[in-house]
């Protein structure tokens, strides 16, 4: 057993560090990212951009779509030196979702289509399954596709949908087929927002931000070719993917950048019960990691971690949150006064704690994260079922 | 003993729970917090034309005479409509405080709060000086006020306010309008849809009169005040924590996924078994806490602090959890829930935080 890291990841992590301090991460999004300043559309197209430039956005794809081919360790260090760099985090949504869907699933005009685009950023993807009365029951959406000669007619709606209004395409769940188990009869198909019958609406949060959206289907036709995969065949695509969503989601890197920043946030405020939160949370930190290794290595040996990886989930999410928990304690009296998710801009600022503003808006803003991707609850329920056996 | 609210008492919940229901659903709200003012004149008369604005203060001043209890049962009330108007700054702060002192003036300024006709704010935060409120920075030297006051809740709408502040050396209340000559502010929202604001004094003349507290009588004046301040916004705290799960209930027995409603997995039992119980035990804390302040017992900081260090920690853990309950519903700003959440923050932030009221507990 050995902790370290070889010597050929080492090289690989200081390549990557030299890459986010030698100008590789765009001078202007680093600037933003550590003022706690808003990104725009475009910030993230130059950031993602960069990324695909220096050739790794690809970075959980085989080689032969043009992805990095990195084994486990490599991509969680990749991952982790992203974050603590405070990098944003990486659109999933093409590059981490359909993507594989399409080089797993999709024919090879699909591929050809659709996969360099989104190795270089070209396309913003977003994902379409929740809806209104689909949540944790992904299985009995009831949006509809009905097949019309060379095209699909959808109408539906779903919701939670991350950035839609920076979207070019979306990939949705379908239903096909009404009859039989609510499993079979769903189909992945990709759509091009601009199709007429698309209408994005926004949802806003509590910390003000508007992030989701709910998307309207209005007899949306869309070419047949645009299935992926079989007809009806669609949620074993869609548990693929979420099997691909899981990765990266303890978050391991951005919370050590966030705890960094805690610490140097409480070292100024001499509170000992403060002192004794932020030791809590560096502990259970430092046990999220070591577990997330113990994962990976023993998915480099062969193994097939599975159900475990909720663990990852689930403590990843809980520490995010905690953290921000503790900066909002940090901030006192401060805690009372909100901008909005955008911070007071060029207006007069108070006299408080310059995080306060910003840890609000990540406090409200992070209880989301124990929401989305399966909720913590079901998270739960399946290390019951799948590792516990009960 | 008798721990059961009196008729009177019960009478005044039915009214003011009606009021809400018929006056102040949320959409109402919204449209208050997204107003310039970040309270209703129309709705604020209705509080003077039923008596709310002159409840607390004494008979001698034109008031009802009511006492914690009853602050209590409108606050708690007012936390389960997260009623943003500001009755805490204007009547609890400023008006009790005018009310037990020898200010000279205070009949009419009472007057006019009663009648709605006027706001008054207290000042008596300062940066740095985080929940230390009897060593202001802020002073007054030569009948001239300088200084900086934060966090002054309902500032912009308030037409006089008073200030804490040194004055030879010892603590003194000041009262002084808002638009005297060197004072000058800048206005926030807070988390919870109101207004507060930062204030600055710039040699703004002061009479002996407006003086009305110094030494020993101002610091008694400024404690039993934030005391009581601290109790109100306690209930309101119980009054939330009682809506988040009696709201999730609600919601997760309306709410189907796997062909069933959700209130029937086990697992969010227990989670709201357990909102339910902090909440009771919050209600526990501030029949103590209400009952002792009543009392002007020896203990009446003590069990004020224990309420509020309660409804800091499990109240916020309440709100949590019933946002997350409502899965993404509860952190979309249409629904009210997530509005409890930030009724929580703004309510822990007050007048100290849960840690800070848990040393003085134990202290």
């Amino acid at each position: 057993m050995d902790l370290n890291f070889s010597k050929e990841d080492i090289q690989f992590r200081d390549e990557i560090r030299d890459w986010l301090t030698n100008g590789g991460y765009p001078e202007h999004v680093k600037y933003k990212q550590d003022n706690d300043e808003p990104l725009t559309r475009q910030d993230m197209v130059d950031f993602h951009k960069a990324v695909s430039a220096k050739g790794w956005m690809g970075y959980n794809w085989p080689v032969e779509y043009g992805g990095t081919g990195w084994s486990p360790t490599q991509l969680y260090i990749y991952n982790q030196e992203f974050g603590k760099a405070g990098c944003p985090p990486l659109l999933a949504f093409g590059v981490s979702m359909v993507g594989p869907v399409i080089y797993t699933f999709g024919n090879d005009e699909q591929k050809k289509r659709f996969l360099p685009d989104i190795l270089e950023f070209n396309t913003w993807w977003c994902q379409g399954y929740s809806e209104p009365g689909s949540g944790s029951d992904l299985a009995s959406l009831k949006t509809k596709a009905v097949r019309d000669g060379d095209h699909y007619i959808i109408n539906g709606s779903k919701t939670w949908t991350t950035l839609a209004q920076s979207a070019d395409w979306i990939f949705v769940l379908v239903r096909t087929e009404s009859t039989g188990k609510k499993q079979e009869g769903i189909s992945f198909i990709l759509v091009d927002m601009k199709t007429p019958g698309i209408e994005v609406k926004p949802i806003i949060t509590i910390d003000g931000e508007h992030e989701v959206n709910s998307v309207f289907f209005t007899d949306v036709k869309v070419p047949a070719e645009n299935i992926v995969g079989e007809e009806g065949k669609g949620w074993t695509y869609a548990k693929f993917l979420l099997a691909h969503e899981r990765f990266g989601i303890a978050a391991v890197g951005a919370s050590m950048r966030e705890l960094s920043r805690l610490k140097d946030v409480v070292k100024e405020i001499n509170n000992p019960e403060l002192d004794k939160k932020v030791a809590e949370v560096e502990l259970s930190i430092s046990a999220l990691e070591l577990t997330e290794l113990r994962l990976l290595s023993a998915l480099e040996n062969g193994g097939n971690p599975g159900a475990e990886s909720s663990i990852l989930k689930i403590k990843g999410t809980e520490i995010q949150q905690r953290l921000t928990e503790i900066f909002v304690e940090a901030a006192g009296e401060y805690a009372l006064m909100y901008p909005g998710a955008h911070g007071y801009g060029s207006n007069d600022k108070p006299s408080g704690p310059e995080f306060a503003a910003a840890s609000l808006s990540k406090y409200l803003n992070m209880r989301k994260t124990s929401i989305y991707g399966g909720s913590n609850e079901i998270q739960k329920n399946i290390i019951s079922k799948f590792v516990l056996g009960v | 003993m008798n721990l059961n609210y009196s008729e009177e008492q019960t009478m005044l919940r039915e009214q003011i729970q009606k009021f809400c229901e018929s006056e102040y659903d949320f959409y109402k709200r919204e449209d208050i917090v997204k107003s310039d003012k970040d309270f209703d004149e129309n709705v604020w008369s209705l509080f003077a034309e039923q008596g709310w604005l002159s409840m607390p203060f004494s008979e001698e001043s034109g008031g009802f005479g009511f006492g914690p209890v009853e602050l209590s049962v409108l606050f708690e009330e007012f936390g389960k409509a997260l009623v943003i108007e500001p009755y805490l700054s204007t009547v609890v702060l400023s008006g009790t405080l005018l009310d037990k002192s020898n200010y000279s003036a205070k009949l009419e300024v009472i007057e006019a709060i009663c009648s709605g006709s006027m706001h008054v704010s207290l000042a008596y935060a300062e940066a740095a000086k985080s929940y230390e409120y009897n060593s202001p920075s802020c002073s007054i030297s030569d009948m001239k006020l300088n200084g900086t006051k934060t966090l002054v809740l309902n500032g912009s709408n308030a037409s006089k306010v008073i200030v804490s502040c040194l004055h030879n050396n010892e603590l003194a209340l000041a009262i002084l309008d808002t638009n005297a000559d060197g004072v000058s502010q800048n206005t926030f929202s807070t988390i919870d849809g109101q207004s507060c604001s930062e204030i600055i004094f710039e040699n703004v003349s002061i009479t002996e009169e407006a003086i009305f507290a110094v030494g020993e009588e101002a610091n008694t004046l400024l404690n039993e005040t934030l005391n009581l301040a601290t109790l109100c916004v306690g209930a309101e705290a119980v009054g939330c924590m009682t809506s988040c799960y009696l709201k999730t209930v609600e919601y997760t027995k309306g709410r189907d996924q796997f062909d069933q409603p959700i209130s029937n997995f086990q697992v969010l039992q227990h989670r709201m078994v357990d909102m339910f119980i902090e909440s009771e035990l919050a209600k526990s804390l501030l029949f103590k806490a209400m009952l002792e302040v009543d009392a002007n017992s020896d203990e009446k900081f003590k069990h004020v602090s224990a309420l509020k260090a309660h409804v800091g920690k499990s109240g916020k853990i309440s709100a949590q959890d019933a946002v997350q309950l409502h899965g993404g519903m509860g952190v979309s700003d249409e629904m009210m829930i997530g509005h409890y959440l930030k009724k929580m923050i703004s309510i822990d932030a007050l007048f100290g935080n849960a840690d800070h009221h848990l040393n003085l507990f134990s202290s």
